[in-house]
């Protein structure tokens, strides 16, 4: 399937099932279909960010990464569902409701991107744009049996992205497979005199050592995240290691000490970051703005209060407490340097290894409603992705194959600064090792 | 790190939110559960190891540039008059 209409009869079908879009395109142009998730600007459909603070915002620009698509060839099919200002591990925190996981409707997608990496898993579309602050392309995807992946920070740029912690934000790509991604990471990778963070490093040719397989290569299992871990997650993860010991790669143990503190970094650092961010949607000059208020304190007070949801108010009140005086150098300024630490303990490992590895997610996709009365578990869904971002290094969400329920299982693949082209090297060729990527989720053969 | 009621109020007004007597209850005790997760932090030693790293993000230069079309920043407007976003009076009583 890669024509346009082809996509948009297919998603049509199962979109009522899967709640994958917010929008669907009436019609479009282009010959690549391609969604992008609902928190990246589009002239052409609106953006809501899965709030209903921005119930009719359309922007007046496309989006960098949303440009070089459609000058490629894209035709932009649909805006995908997610948590609310992607702060969320399961698409639950979406006010347009769950998107649902395609091997099991009663489970979460995984978020936040979980509406692109189930439009992806179910074939709907070869290709969807995420966004990743803690996570929320690999995690999804890992959740989906699909391939998502994280860039290097500053590789692509994000001129309309809509900002949720700018130190760590990076739009993201979901496919089937890494060749693709590889693909659509060289359309829309490079500088962007829109986005002052985005890197001046030459654009790779990332599809150039596909096929050069992994013999020779060091990949070194992080301890401290996976020694721990126990049951089918292990399991499948001591078998990817087997995979890619038989294709010659060295596996060994490698030691990334303070990895244990990356999700207490990232509830600091990424909601302070929040709480600046979002100051911008003050009822003035878009969005909702409460039809109670008679002030311009009520209109800020009352139209955050009423269009803002429960989980983005409580990272809010989180990041404004971690920058209020008297707790900054407790909370943001020591989140930031053990944030200094484990970037420096990354770079030690990586003198030793050229990638590093660990299960996707210590889970595979948990049901509906398990995890929305308890925060802290929900952001534990992160803990394996979230220090590439802290990081700012390029990662890899890849098929590993299924636990005894058939869900699907994932490994991670982590290398340094802008070693994007050695990453979807290992991968493709894991990938073709093992061939998970072909397994299409049972909705996808019921109904087609 | 407890957060009471009261604390919670005082962010809130920081944050510029508005909760009810409920919703801060509530929200005081989610933030006090999560905090002392994150209290953990104060057990590393970052001795060594500096707030901000030393890279700086270049700015572009500051040239005239045409910027976005009025009206369509007018079509996303709540309130919109005469080319002028429209707030409630904010200087002097009603």
């Amino acid at each position: 399937m890669s024509d346009p209409e082809t996509s948009l009869a297919a998603i049509r079908e199962l979109n009522p099932k899967l709640n994958a879009f917010i929008r669907i395109a009436d019609s479009v142009t282009g010959t690549r279909p391609i969604a992008v998730k609902d928190n990246i600007v589009t002239t052409d459909l609106p953006t809501t960010c899965g709030s209903r603070i921005l119930p009719n915002f359309t922007s007046p620009f496309d989006a960098t990464a949303v440009a070089r698509l459609r000058a490629w060839g894209a035709a932009i099919v649909g805006k995908t569902n997610m948590d609310e200002f992607a702060m969320g591990s399961s698409n639950e925190h979406s006010a347009f409701g769950p998107a649902r996981n395609p091997w099991d409707l009663a489970r979460v997608p995984g978020g936040s991107s979980g509406g692109s990496a189930a439009a992806v898993a179910a074939r709907l579309v070869p290709a969807a744009l995420g966004s990743e602050t803690g996570g929320s392309v690999r995690q999804p995807a890992a959740f989906c049996g699909v391939v998502g992946f994280k860039p290097t920070y500053g590789r692509v740029s994000r001129y309309g992205l809509v900002a949720f912690a700018s130190g760590l934000d990076q739009i993201g790509i979901v496919t089937k497979t890494v060749r693709e991604c590889a693909e659509i990471l060289g359309v829309i990778a490079g500088h962007d005199p829109l986005d002052s963070t985005s890197s001046r490093v030459d654009v790779d040719d990332y599809a150039r050592d596909l096929g050069s397989g992994v013999k020779g290569l060091r990949f070194g299992i992080v301890s401290e995240a996976v020694d721990k871990l126990e049951g089918e997650v292990r399991a499948n993860f001591d078998a990817a290691v087997d995979v890619l010991r038989r294709g010659g790669a060295i596996v060994e143990s490698a030691s990334v000490p303070s990895i244990g503190y990356a999700i207490a970094i990232y509830y600091i650092v990424a909601n302070a970051e929040a709480s600046a961010n979002l100051s911008r949607f003050d009822g003035i000059r878009y969005g909702h703005r409460s039809k109670r208020a008679r002030t311009l304190d009520e209109v800020y007070f009352d139209s955050r209060g009423e269009g803002f949801g429960a989980e983005v108010k409580r990272r809010i009140m989180l990041g404004t407490f971690a920058l209020s005086s008297g707790y900054y150098d407790a909370y943001y300024g020591r989140a930031q340097r053990v944030r200094a630490k484990l970037r420096h303990d990354f770079g030690e490992a990586f003198r030793t290894f050229d990638y590093l590895i660990t299960p996707t997610t210590p889970e595979p996709a948990f049901e509906i409603g398990a995890k929305t009365e308890d925060p802290l578990s929900m952001y534990l869904s992160d803990i394996f992705t979230a220090p590439a971002n802290l990081v700012g290094i390029p990662a890899i969400a890849v098929p590993s194959g299924f636990d005894r329920g058939g869900l699907p299982l994932s490994l991670q693949i982590m290398g340094p600064h802008f070693a994007e082209r050695a990453i979807f090297r290992a991968a493709d060729w894991y990938e073709n090792e093992t061939g998970y990527w072909r397994t299409a989720p049972p909705i996808v053969n019921v109904t087609r | 790190m407890k957060i009471d009621r009261d604390e919670a109020r005082r962010i809130a007004g920081l944050a510029h939110l508005e909760f009810d007597d409920d919703g801060l209850v509530r929200m005081a005790g989610e933030m006090t559960k999560i905090l002392s997760y994150i209290d953990q932090l104060r057990e590393v030693d970052v001795e060594g190891f500096e707030e901000h790293d030393a890279t700086v993000t270049p700015m572009r230069d500051d040239e005239p540039r045409a910027s976005i079309d009025r009206e369509k920043v007018a079509r996303n407007a709540p309130a919109w008059r005469d080319g002028l976003f429209v707030v409630p009076k904010v200087i002097g009583g009603e």
